[in-house]
């Protein structure tokens, strides 16, 4: 399937595609301005997102971080691109491990979130391979085969058209690359959800009153998670975009799950 | 999963700490930077890597030996052994029988895993001078001393005590019999044994000379 099938194939199965409105966690926004909603959450949590990711998950957000990184399969010399990469938790260690003969790219479309992650990068001495750019997942701006693996970490929930996003991916990959999507998902369980719904909309906003005086920010965060595709329409998602031996892994009971697709 | 990277995750920050308490493993792990070692043992389900930069990271790898050791470098070591195997490995002169009697299996760098095993072995931490920096100096040595004397008792009394039980249970209860007993009826098996050999031989002939 070439390039130009698969976007054509993939906007027709896009939610929403042909309206002009979009979710905004459980509100209906006109296209336009989600970007610019999903920016103003991004610039209140940015300086307290580290904090209250350990929070919230109880630290174990890193427990699926590395679990990406390992599946990531990132050796000495590759050029890695880290989509919404925020306060650079994926890139830090994806610039060790590709070493000085490789690079890595930190992009996400808030300049706080990227401000806050290149100075925690850089007080980590972490310099020589990591470039720093604002872009936006659905339009990257990069040459088409630059990228041997792509990482989105709890980014592709809060992109207007997702579709494009992967389209976007999979044109920057280079032949034998793979992407991986880190990304709150749907549990498993029935009593997991129940207890997941009462943990995401009861208390964490009001955490997120305590610690970073924003609750409707991270009413924003639980409502986002249940607009977002569920394990296989993501799947399939990769798959319309070109993505090829698509598979999933689920952690945490699906709260989270890791999407896994390669270009050939 | 989360159960198998918070094992990572802590070993990481385990190791890297250790580390960093012995200011001359700077320069062994200088020599490592940008290399990779990645062990197989039989029995756990995922390999694992260590990964060498200004600090170790820990990585798990979840494809088979057969898989991943195609990717090698000389930057990269890939082991597959047993876990009983592992401390033999830091002797040279035993590599190649071991790979030739299929306990090893070993793709790209040998020195990679002896290197490792250097900035290990040689670490040199000053516990006394770690635990001062929390407790004062003086406090620091005391405990130290005392822990010191503890163990020297300690192994003393073992020793008087391993002594006692071998002379009650050998002359006392002659419950079991003594070391040069032992040696003696060794021996005698020996003996018992080439005769038995010996004479298997010479009736061989024997039979071969009807």
């Amino acid at each position: 399937m070439s390039d130009t099938d698969s976007r054509e194939q993939a906007s027709q199965r896009t939610p929403n595609a042909s309206t002009e409105q979009t979710d905004f966690g459980f509100q209906q926004v006109e296209k336009s301005q989600k970007a610019s909603l999903v920016a103003n959450v991004f610039d209140s949590v940015a300086a307290k997102y580290d904090v209250m990711n350990d929070l919230m998950s109880f630290g174990v957000h890193r427990l699926w971080k590395r679990y990406t990184i390992d599946c990531a399969g990132v050796r000495a010399g590759h050029k890695v691109l880290d989509i919404a990469g925020g306060t650079g938790d994926l890139t830090a260690k994806f610039s060790r491990l590709v070493g000085p003969t490789g690079s890595v790219t930190l992009a996400d479309i808030n300049l706080s979130m990227l401000k806050v992650g290149r100075d925690k990068l850089r007080d980590q001495g972490l310099v020589n391979n990591i470039d720093y750019v604002q872009a936006d997942a659905e339009a990257l701006p990069f040459p088409d085969n630059s990228f041997d693996v792509v990482t989105m970490a709890f980014g592709l929930r809060n992109v207007t058209e997702k579709q494009n996003a992967l389209n976007s991916i999979y044109r920057v990959l280079k032949p034998g690359g793979r992407l991986l999507v880190l990304e709150f998902s749907k549990p498993a369980s029935e009593h997991l959800s129940k207890i997941y719904d009462m943990y995401s909309f009861h208390i964490l906003p009001r955490m997120g009153q305590v610690v970073a005086n924003d609750a409707d920010s991270y009413r924003y965060l639980a409502e986002s998670i249940r607009m977002h595709p569920d394990q296989e329409t993501l799947k399939g998602m990769f798959e319309s975009a070109g993505f090829e031996q698509c598979d999933y892994t689920n952690l945490t009971g699906g709260i989270v799950a890791l999407h896994r697709g390669y270009k050939f | 999963m989360p159960a198998s990277s918070l094992f990572t995750a802590s070993a990481e920050a385990l190791i890297n700490k250790v580390i960093a308490l012995d200011e001359d493993s700077e320069k062994r792990l200088a020599l490592l930077n940008g290399k990779r070692l990645t062990v197989f043992l039989d029995g756990f389900p995922w390999g694992v890597t260590l990964a060498f930069s200004s600090k170790v990271d820990i990585l798990l790898e979840h494809h088979p030996y057969e898989d991943v050791s195609v990717h090698v470098d000389e930057n990269t070591c890939y082991i597959k052994t047993h876990f009983d195997v592992l401390p033999r490995l830091t002797q040279t002169s035993q590599i190649t029988q071991l790979i030739r009697e299929g306990k090893l299996h070993l793709q790209g760098e040998p020195g990679i895993a002896q290197q490792v095993a250097a900035l290990f072995q040689q670490l040199d931490i000053d516990w006394e001078e770690q635990l001062s920096t929390y407790t004062g100096d003086v406090p620091a040595h005391q405990i130290f001393s005392s822990a010191s004397a503890v163990k020297a008792q300690v192994l003393a009394f073992s020793e008087r005590l391993t002594r006692g039980l071998s002379n009650a249970i050998t002359e006392e209860k002659d419950i079991a019999v003594g070391k040069l007993a032992v040696m003696h009826f060794n021996d005698e098996v020996d003996a018992l044994r080439d005769d038995a050999q010996r004479f298997e031989a010479r009736l061989r002939l024997l039979e071969n000379s009807l």
